[in-house]
């Protein structure tokens, strides 16, 4: 369905230009005690939270729409669409906005970004969704950095609108 | 440089001509003597097989060729306009629509030879007398037109390699001319259209000099003429006729150049000449001298300079502009306009008011108003390019109904923003068809009824406040309500019992519902059913309306109101809870302050009665599903808002004041929301969300 647009195709090629191995970056983000990564190349831009405009007659995990520079930008609270327990926001909290052909900038809530990896296609393990349980069809693969492992987020599955 | 550059040019060109065709037949199916119309016609034919020829679209090359060859032989009155010659135009006229359409869509003509067509033209020309009548033929009348000073190409300077290659060529039996093409003064693509030519005449011959150089000519440096020096085989009348043949080419003048022997063949002996260049620029100025040929040829646009002014003006002076850079100036003025509010509220917080500071507010308040203003004026074009096809179409549907009718269209000058103009074509042929099928009876019934036996349609635009309206009225039969009721209840969309309790305007408001057709059969143009809906779901989505009047016997009006814009309006903020929300003042009829005994109850519904109009309440807090702040007793604030003849009071906590609004989108992840038309950002960057208060009714 929706597809995320790639749109630095091209810094992509030009990483895996000198590598033999495909190499992704990933912003490492936190939600309660899980971390998560979202593809870079779907990201345009984090800001920290503002004050969020409730728009009426909406599902709950739409939380409203913001100013981000003279656009008007829906925000999603991921919390919510995974089925987990509502924000509470602290100073760590960030939208995140994430680019999107289908239905334009769209933000989504997190408790706090942490890091940027690079991880090699080896590192990453891609799960089919054979798990039926809510959150975890929003996760498309698992990613290993050291010690750590980070659900890689599906941003398809947060983008396409429950009850369109 | 190709082609391919030039096909969205050509492409417009040839809607124009094709429209202009289209206008100008009709014209002559009403009065087939006018020879102005004649001229017109042929004009355009000229010109567009002139473009078709270029661009390498054979096909329609042909196709206009034949037409023109009609056309000529129509000007010196040896075929006269008869109704079946008007139909096989207009056919004509298709398949050329056919053709371009093809272009467009894959930048080939397509396969159609229209040979049955061809046939048919063939035919009328040979009824007329004439079998072969070039348009060329009909030049013959017309003065020499250069007498002299024209002849650039005299200036031109040759040096030596060019004089020997001319040498070269007239040796091998090649000819060399001298062109001098004028350009029309209104042309504004001068560089493409002097490409064009230099392409044509390139085809033919080879170009050894063209003054000014062909770099400049490209970079679009030069008047309204340029000359060129042509080596080839072909004739001068025929080369002239390539360059004419390329549109906005006012005129071509020409003749054979004779490079004398003795003047300027320099031997190689004489090597001192070529030291000094005074004397060689003495000597080469005359090389080119010559034969006096002067070839007259007057351009294809001769005509219109000898039409007398009749009223408009013949092409009006336009620039074509990519919606998409105005977008983006647009955008720019939306910005501004955001700052200025962000301005205007700072300045309205800080108690130690500066007036120096006021003042500049206020003055770049005026500004952005008058950069707004003007900028919407370069979105808006008149409905004239949509109206326009109309009466040709009223014509058509005329003969395949078997009805008599005459379009009447007024206000075709009222302009709109871009965007809705290009939307409003097809709603409103659906009303026109609507009309003309359903509306107007047959003329027997019409005489019966005591109607004039030629039924009226009209097609009435004009600017009321901010809005436009389009009224498309019938002195037809008008709509049956019973005849509604009865399909209605019979397709099950109401019940017998609903029916009854039914005022005539819900019921006429039924035919909007999607396909619902009251045709008795179902015929090519209307009757299955697809329309009014389409119709509707598309005025709206213009955030338009559209209503419907109508008497039995009398005929029906159909009434399109749209906005003038859509992206900058003036709103009534108001506050619900503490949220802020913006009401277009378009839409409001009246602020009042009632008091909590003013409300009644009807039906379970509260009303309130404002001099003797019985209006609705609605409870914004409840609507958007937040508490109020403000305390009841101390009375209510109702923002009047009304839509058509509807009218409902939306009962909110706080005024804020009127304040300019920039509309943006709320973006396609929100749907669902119905009577949020979008948002807006305010003066402190916080985003409100707009009330469409249309949707509330």
């Amino acid at each position: 369905m929706d597809q995320l647009s790639i749109k630095n195709e091209v810094a992509k090629a030009n990483e895996a230009g000198g590598h033999t191995e495909e190499r992704f970056q990933f912003i490492v983000i936190r939600l309660g005690e899980e971390q998560y990564g979202i593809d870079i190349r779907y990201i345009d831009n984090i800001v920290r939270m503002q004050n969020i405009t409730r728009v009426p007659k909406v599902p709950a995990y739409l939380k409203g729409v913001i100013n981000l520079r003279g656009e008007v930008v829906p925000v999603v609270s991921i919390r919510l669409k995974m089925g987990l327990p509502a924000d509470e926001y602290t100073r760590a909290t960030r939208i995140i906005i994430l680019k999107s052909e289908a239905v334009g900038n769209l933000g989504i809530v997190v408790d706090e970004v942490r890091e940027v990896v690079t991880l090699t296609d080896s590192n990453i393990e891609k799960s089919a969704h054979e798990v039926k349980d809510n959150a975890a069809s929003f996760i498309n693969g698992i990613g290993k950095n050291g010690g750590e492992l980070i659900s890689l987020l599906d941003l398809n599955a947060i983008t396409i609108e429950e009850n369109a | 440089m190709d082609v391919s550059q030039y096909l969205e040019i050509f492409l417009d060109e040839a809607k124009e001509h094709l429209q202009n065709l289209n206008t100008q037949i009709l014209e002559l199916e009403a009065d087939s003597e006018n020879m102005d119309t004649i001229n017109e016609i042929f004009r355009a034919a000229h010109s567009m097989k002139g473009m078709a020829g270029t661009m390498g679209y054979k096909r329609m090359q042909t196709l206009t060729h034949d037409m023109e060859n009609v056309f000529s032989e129509v000007r010196n009155g040896n075929i006269k306009v008869q109704p079946e010659l008007i139909d096989v135009l207009f056919q004509c006229l298709d398949a050329l629509e056919e053709y371009t359409n093809n272009i467009q869509a894959t930048a080939d003509e397509g396969t159609n030879d229209n040979e049955p067509l061809i046939k048919l033209l063939g035919d009328i020309l040979k009824a007329g007398g004439k079998v072969d009548a070039a348009p060329q033929t009909s030049k013959n009348g017309e003065p020499a037109q250069s007498a002299g000073g024209d002849k650039k190409w005299n200036d031109i300077v040759l040096d030596d390699s060019q004089i020997h290659v001319i040498k070269e060529a007239q040796k091998a039996g090649k000819k060399a001319y001298g062109l001098t093409v004028n350009v029309q003064e209104s042309c504004i693509l001068k560089a493409a259209r002097a490409f064009l030519v230099f392409k044509a005449v390139e085809e033919k011959g080879e170009i050894i000099v063209s003054s000014p150089s062909a770099q400049d000519v490209e970079d679009e440096k030069f008047d309204k003429d340029f000359t060129l020096i042509v080596l080839t085989d072909a004739e001068l009348d025929e080369l002239i006729k390539l360059a004419e043949d390329v549109s906005e080419i006012e005129s071509t003048i020409g003749a054979e150049l004779v490079v004398e022997e003795t003047k300027n063949y320099r031997p190689m002996d004489e090597p001192t000449a070529s030291a000094s260049s005074a004397a060689e620029n003495a000597q080469t100025k005359t090389p080119a001298v010559m034969e006096e040929k002067a070839q007259a040829a007057p351009a294809a646009a001769k005509p219109s300079d000898k039409k007398p002014a009749t009223g408009k003006p013949v092409v009006n002076r336009t620039v074509r502009v990519d919606i998409e850079k105005l977008d983006v100036l647009m955008n720019l003025v939306s910005e501004l306009i955001i700052a200025k509010n962000s301005l205007v509220s700072a300045s309205g917080q800080e108690q130690n008011t500066n007036s120096g500071f006021n003042e500049q507010v206020e003055y770049l308040e005026s500004v952005t108003t008058n950069l707004h203003e003007s900028v919407m004026k370069v979105r808006m074009v008149p409905i004239e390019s949509v109206v326009n096809k109309f009466p040709r179409m009223i014509r058509d549907l005329s003969k395949t109904l078997n009805k008599k009718m005459e379009l009447y269209m007024t206000g075709e000058e009222t302009e709109l923003d871009r965007t809705v103009v290009d939307e409003i074509g097809d709603p409103l042929m659906h009303l026109l068809r609507n009309s003309a099928d359903h509306g107007l009876e047959d003329a027997e019934l019409r005489v019966q009824r005591g109607k004039p036996p030629v039924g009226s349609i009209f097609l009435d635009a004009y600017q009321d406040g901010n809005n436009v309206v389009i009224e498309v009225r019938d002195d037809g039969n008008g709509i049956d309500v019973e005849a509604v009721k009865n399909k209605a209840i019979e397709r099950g969309s109401i019940t017998p019992e609903q029916a009854i309790n039914m005022s005539e305007k819900e019921i006429i408001n039924l035919l909007f519902l999607p396909s619902f057709s009251t045709a008795k059969k179902v015929t090519d143009v209307s009757g299955r059913g697809v329309g009014l809906d389409v119709v509707k779901s598309k005025i709206e989505s213009l955030s338009g309306e559209v209503e419907v009047k109508s008497k039995l016997g009398e005929g029906s009006t159909w009434t399109i109101r749209l906005p003038l814009t859509l992206a900058i309006i003036q709103a009534l903020m108001v506050v619900v809870g503490d949220e802020k929300y913006a009401i277009s003042l378009g839409t409001i009829q009246a602020i009042e302050d009632i008091l909590p005994t003013d409300i009644k109850l009807v039906e379970n519904k509260e009303v309130i009665n404002l001099r003797g109009t019985v209006i609705p309440l609605i409870r914004m807090n409840q609507l958007l599903d937040i508490d109020s702040t403000r305390d009841e007793e101390e009375g209510l604030i109702v923002v009047i808002v009304k839509k058509g003849d509807k009218m409902a009071g939306l009962v909110v906590d706080e005024l804020l004041g009127q304040q300019e609004i920039v509309i943006k989108s709320l973006g396609a992840y929100i749907k669902q929301c119905k009577f949020i038309s979008g948002a807006t950002i305010l003066g402190d960057g916080e985003v409100a969300l707009i009330l469409d208060a249309n949707a509330l009714l």
